[in-house]
């Protein structure tokens, strides 16, 4: 079910050449039950906890499995933000396709910057990236961002239960609905309400970082 | 356009104060300096495939309470929906996008229930005082709620302590935010409007709710509950 959404190519078809695998391997290690985070719980610091987990990163407090979730994330980040600033520059686009690609290319953006931030010089260079023309057909280009913003929403809540550090949880928490709310916006552009649907189901599915990883892979985008 | 125009019904919500007694119960938790948790339970197991997690064995206090007041805020967005729907005042994709998350928040509804058990608050009784028959109105009202549910989840998701509910959380989380894109976007209004999603806290929601005016007595509180236009709305 979550995965077949019609007109939409398989998330089984992104990246080849497994350029963040590594990425996966490394933080395969953080899947234990049993996890145990310092928290600075005050209920509403979501703005705040860019900030808060910058300053804990570069005091060099970042558990590693954090710092490879967080460098995951990133990767992703670089890819979508790549993806949209292509678009906008390409200029191919119409109307509220157009308005979407410039909106999401800053959002992108900004979660390039604080992410990079975060880690500080152990954050993931980034890649090199072939779009192979998605980014200047306005079909093409929707397809593609449906399928970028549904699988980063599954990414991150993939990894909200393996995140220690509460400042770190509260970043990547910030971010979620972000991206599903870019996935609800691009969806209605495409099937004005009715197919494909903005909210295909009463939960989001999550999806493992080998699973993103496979897909990204399978775009073939990722080319170094 | 700035968003923000159209949430005049943000500070407007709930009269009697229903569901603060959840949030006092969970106060003290969501202010430890030092959370801890327990994951005792089957790890990728989600809500949504059916698998909800059982607290009986090990739900603490707070979490308890933050289902709660999940469920709270989930009992009244399934309600206003449902109500929208029966009274079908709506057309195009407004009468869709009720449609569709009518269901939605139904089944929120349920898997809360499932997951609290005999610790599930009860159904409060709600007064929409028309918005369900508006389309404009049903719309801005909408979008409040959506987005007001967002921040709820999110501002909870540092004070869960059992790995199953936060992966529960985290599933719904952006579902919500999908309805608020939607409505946001029918509306013609801004979709997505900040790179990072703003979080409330339990204290924030509670008052927006109560601002509201739609929450008009507990059910499990007032045995006389209101009479009137309010189809099952009791427990």
């Amino acid at each position: 079910m979550p995965d077949s959404i019609e007109g939409l190519p398989p998330l089984e078809e992104l990246d080849r050449d497994g350029a963040i695998r590594e990425t996966a391997d490394r933080a395969g290690v953080s899947r234990s039950r049993l996890l145990r985070r310092g928290a600075l719980a005050a209920g509403g610091l979501a703005i705040g906890a860019l900030p808060v987990a910058m300053s804990i990163a570069q005091g060099g407090g970042l558990p590693k499995s954090d710092v490879d979730i967080l460098n995951y994330a990133l990767t992703l980040e670089y890819l979508e933000a790549a993806f949209y600033a292509e678009a906008v520059s390409k200029g191919a686009l119409k109307g509220d396709a157009a308005q979407f690609a410039q909106v999401v290319a800053q959002h992108e953006a900004a979660h390039v910057q604080a992410l990079q931030k975060t880690l500080g010089d152990k954050a993931v260079k980034k890649p090199s990236f072939d779009f192979k023309g998605t980014t200047s057909d306005q079909d093409k280009f929707i397809t593609t961002a449906i399928t970028l913003e549904d699988t980063g929403v599954a990414a991150y809540e993939g990894q909200v239960t393996r995140i220690k550090t509460p400042a770190v949880l509260m970043a990547a928490g910030s971010i979620l609905p972000v991206e599903a709310r870019h996935a609800a916006w691009i969806r209605d552009i495409q099937g004005a309400g009715e197919s494909p649907t903005p909210a295909p189901e009463a939960f989001d599915p999550a999806k493992s970082m080998s699973e993103v990883l496979d897909a990204v892979k399978a775009t073939g985008f990722i080319t170094s | 356009m700035n968003q923000h125009d159209l949430r005049p019904t943000l500070d407007q919500l709930d009269s009697d104060g229903a569901i603060r007694e959840a949030a006092s119960r969970v106060n003290g938790h969501t202010r430890a300096a030092f959370l801890r948790r327990t994951g005792a339970f089957v790890g990728g197991s989600l809500f949504a495939a059916g698998v909800v997690p059982n607290l009986a064995l090990a739900a603490s206090t707070g979490d308890v309470a933050i289902l709660n007041y999940a469920l709270t805020l989930e009992y009244l967005e399934a309600a206003f929906y449902k109500e929208a729907v029966a009274k079908a005042a709506l057309s195009g994709e407004t009468k869709r996008f009720a449609q569709v998350v009518a269901d939605h928040e139904a089944a929120h509804v349920d898997a809360l229930k499932q997951t609290l058990g005999s610790k599930a608050v009860k159904k409060p009784a709600f007064d929409f005082k028309g918005t369900t028959g508006d389309q404009a109105t049903f719309e801005k009202t909408a979008m409040v709620l959506e987005d007001t549910g967002v921040k709820a989840y999110l501002g909870q998701a540092g004070n869960i302590k059992a790995e199953a509910v936060l992966k529960a959380a985290a599933s719904i989380l952006p579902v919500e935010a999908r309805h608020a894109a939607w409505i946001a976007n029918i509306m013609r209004g801004q979709p997505a409007p900040a790179a990072f999603e703003p979080a409330a806290t339990m204290d924030e929601v509670l008052q927006a709710v109560k601002d509201t005016g739609f929450l008009s007595g507990a059910a499990s509180a007032s045995p006389g509950s209101p009479v009137g236009a309010q189809p099952r709305m009791t427990g």
